[in-house]
């Protein structure tokens, strides 16, 4: 092994970059097929099963950005229900004022992640369990405040005007497609911003913050930008849960039940992946659905299962998956091909050759 | 430029009562290569945390290419040209070999997309680990972690460039290559400050080595010069470079001490 190859004196020309080691054609058509399924289920399945399914929108998109906070920059929030409350309420607030709830969709994303920019003042200096806190406490205030104001229900909320002249199936229906929409763009934008160039300062400041900003990352504006996203998107996520209820109660909206399903469907589904807090919300989805009606034995039920993953799957269910199949659905990494390689090499683990440090 | 590409004006640092820096003053120009050696725990690892941002100066100020850095953090300073590797290695364990070098050059070297992928595979080219591009850096074993050290932080394109004990473990045609590499990289311009306990690799680049020991710099000048100092000598009292000196062997291939790489790691970090 030598510490100069004989490559040193080649021009630095004669490669390529692949964003995936193999051809992931098929994954974007896959992806395509599944969504226009989705949306032709209004069409195809009962109402009570496009509830549901709204339901794991919610979940997922919620997931998404919580994944994107703990599993990318290393923010673990106990007070992303503060962004679901506020997009509920900025629902509830423009449709007292005669706009339609679905048209607000889009502006309570936009608010959310402009509301984003102050909190993250406020807890931007604290870290892990001072910022978990921090966070959670910053939630129940904004609760706590909204409830002053009677015009919007008070204490004890009021149900959303603005839907009263669509039919129950039409209204069903344009709940669904709303919240396939709000998925699909939650997803699409975490999996942009993973393969852009932030995606690799995400992955580095989670792996080593410190290296990390000696190579040049700007640390903190990195975690700000996905401070802001994950508000948006929590935000898309409450008002979507707004419209879907029908009502929105400030004890509801704001519960910290809801950070703790989007940090269980993530941890089970697999912590700082894309394709964690879908699998995750898939089997959340189906534990709820089965279980619900033997309460206490659902939560016995989960917790087991959270324990379980922890215990035999690190890196989550789909940490297994990747582990056994090695699938990307998102590819985002970089793969470097040299002219003059066999041009599919299967990516074989390396045995190190000395031993590791520490 | 005119002046030195690094200042450190009456820099003090303290951990508790250990002291890493006392009232502590150096000038580097451009282009320049300086080797430091000290004791072990005598603060070389942290005065590069100092100039690097990862650490910040108790009393003092920092200048970088003519700015004052002392408040700026290592995000910033890396921006600016200060590439550097730490002694333990603290590669992005997740990412491959490739992707830890894309990084540095898009974030650290400020380049764009294409101008990236052309930095790191230089930098690949340049630190022999062309093979592993495609690997999880946690895979990589200790040489090649210090080799993806070396490698990221050339990928920063810096101007002055720190290198914490890379020269550790390896062996004799090894260390010659390294010393080639370093040569190359100064030859294009870059300053380069080099922390070193293995005395010969230090020996064929720099033109002036430093002592570091309780917070002061108790040799500056001249390698061999700085070597048989009486106070540098009495620093390494009972260590290997006694029986160097006593030798006469001391520019040919000594060592300062013993300790490989390995063994003279702090292992956390
Ligand atoms: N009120 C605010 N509105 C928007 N952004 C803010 C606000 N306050 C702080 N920030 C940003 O939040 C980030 C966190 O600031 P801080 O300096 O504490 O973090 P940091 O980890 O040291 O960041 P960096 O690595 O960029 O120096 C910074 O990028 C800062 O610009
Ligand atoms: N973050 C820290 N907090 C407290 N003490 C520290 C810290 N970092 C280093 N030290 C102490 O400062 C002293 C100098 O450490 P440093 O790593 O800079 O020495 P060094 O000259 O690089 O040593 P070596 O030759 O072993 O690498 C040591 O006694 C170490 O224990
Ligand atoms: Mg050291
Ligand atoms: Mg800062």
């Amino acid at each position: 092994m030598s510490l100069v190859s004989e490559t040193t004196a080649r021009p630095a020309a004669g490669f390529r970059v692949a964003r995936s080691r193999r051809n992931v054609a098929w994954t974007g058509a896959a992806a395509l097929i599944v969504v226009v399924v989705l949306a032709f289920f209004p069409y195809i399945v009962y109402s009570g099963t496009t509830t549901i399914v709204v339901q794991a929108f919610i979940v997922l998109t919620m997931a998404s950005m919580w994944n994107l906070l703990a599993g990318y920059a290393g923010l673990v929030s106990v007070g992303q229900q503060a962004f679901v409350g506020l997009g509920a309420y900025f629902v509830l607030i423009l449709a007292l004022h005669g706009i339609s709830p679905f048209a607000v969709l889009p502006v309570a994303a936009i608010g959310c992640g402009v509301v984003a920019l102050p909190l993250w003042w406020l807890v931007s200096r604290l870290r892990s369990g001072y910022f978990a806190i921090a966070t959670w406490v910053l939630a129940a205030t904004i609760m706590l405040i909204i409830e002053k104001f009677s015009s919007i229900g008070g204490g004890t909320g009021m149900p959303l005007p603005g839907l009263a002249g669509l039919s129950p199936a039409l209204l069903t229906a344009y709940t669904y497609w709303a919240g396939l929409a709000v998925t699909v763009v939650a997803l699409a934008a975490v999996y942009l911003l993973l393969r852009g160039r932030l995606g690799l300062v995400l992955t580095a400041i989670r792996d080593d913050e410190v290296a990390a900003r000696s190579s040049g990352a700007r640390v903190g504006l990195a975690r700000l930008l996905v401070f802001v996203v994950a508000g948006a998107g929590c935000g898309a996520a409450g008002a979507l849960l707004a419209i879907s209820q029908l009502q929105v109660q400030p004890g509801a909206v704001f519960s910290v039940q809801w950070t703790a399903e989007m940090a269980f469907v993530t941890i089970i589904g697999g912590l700082g992946t894309i394709e964690g807090p879908i699998l995750g919300t898939a089997v959340y989805m189906v534990l709820q659905q089965t279980l619900a009606s033997y309460n206490a034995w659902y939560l016995i039920i989960l917790g087991l299962v959270a324990i379980a993953v922890a215990l035999f799957a690190r890196r989550g269910l789909w940490g297994l998956v990747d582990e056994h199949l090695h699938v990307r659905l998102f590819p985002v990494g970089y793969w470097l091909r040299r002219d003059g390689e066999r041009p599919r090499g299967l990516r074989r683990p390396a045995k190190p050759r000395e031993q590791r440090p520490g | 430029m005119t002046g030195p590409l690094l200042e450190l004006d009456r820099v003090t640092k303290r951990f508790g009562r250990v002291v890493i820096a006392e009232d502590l003053s150096l000038a580097v120009g451009p282009g320049q290569v300086v080797g430091i050696v000290g004791p072990n725990g005598a603060g070389k690892t942290s005065l590069f945390g100092l100039i690097s941002g990862d650490l910040a100066p108790g009393a003092g100020e920092i200048r970088f290419a003519g700015r004052t850095v002392t408040r700026l953090d290592a995000a910033a300073r890396c921006k600016l040209g200060v590439g550097r590797t730490y002694q333990v290695p603290r590669p992005f364990g997740d990412m491959t070999v490739f992707e830890n070098l894309l990084i540095a050059a898009q974030q650290g070297g400020g380049l764009r997309r294409r101008a990236s992928y052309a930095a790191a595979v230089e930098a690949l080219d340049r630190t022999g680990i062309s093979g592993q591009a495609n690997v999880p850096a946690e895979r990589l074993g200790l040489l090649q972690r210090k080799r993806l050290e070396l490698a990221r932080a050339l990928a920063t394109q810096p101007t002055l460039l720190l290198l914490d004990e890379v020269a550790g473990g390896l062996t004799d045609p090894e260390v010659a290559q390294l010393v080639e590499i370093v040569r190359d990289v100064n030859a294009a311009g870059t300053a380069v400050i080099w922390i070193e306990h293995v005395v010969r690799a230090l020996t064929p680049v720099v033109s002036r080595l430093i002592c570091l020991a309780g917070g002061k710099f108790v040799g500056d000048g001249d390698p061999a010069t700085v070597l048989a100092e009486p106070a540098v000598r009495e620093v390494f009292l009972g260590t290997e470079v006694t029986a160097a000196l006593a030798g006469g062997s001391l520019e040919a291939g000594s060592e300062v001490k013993g300790d490989g790489a390995v063994g003279g790691e702090r292992s956390n970090p």
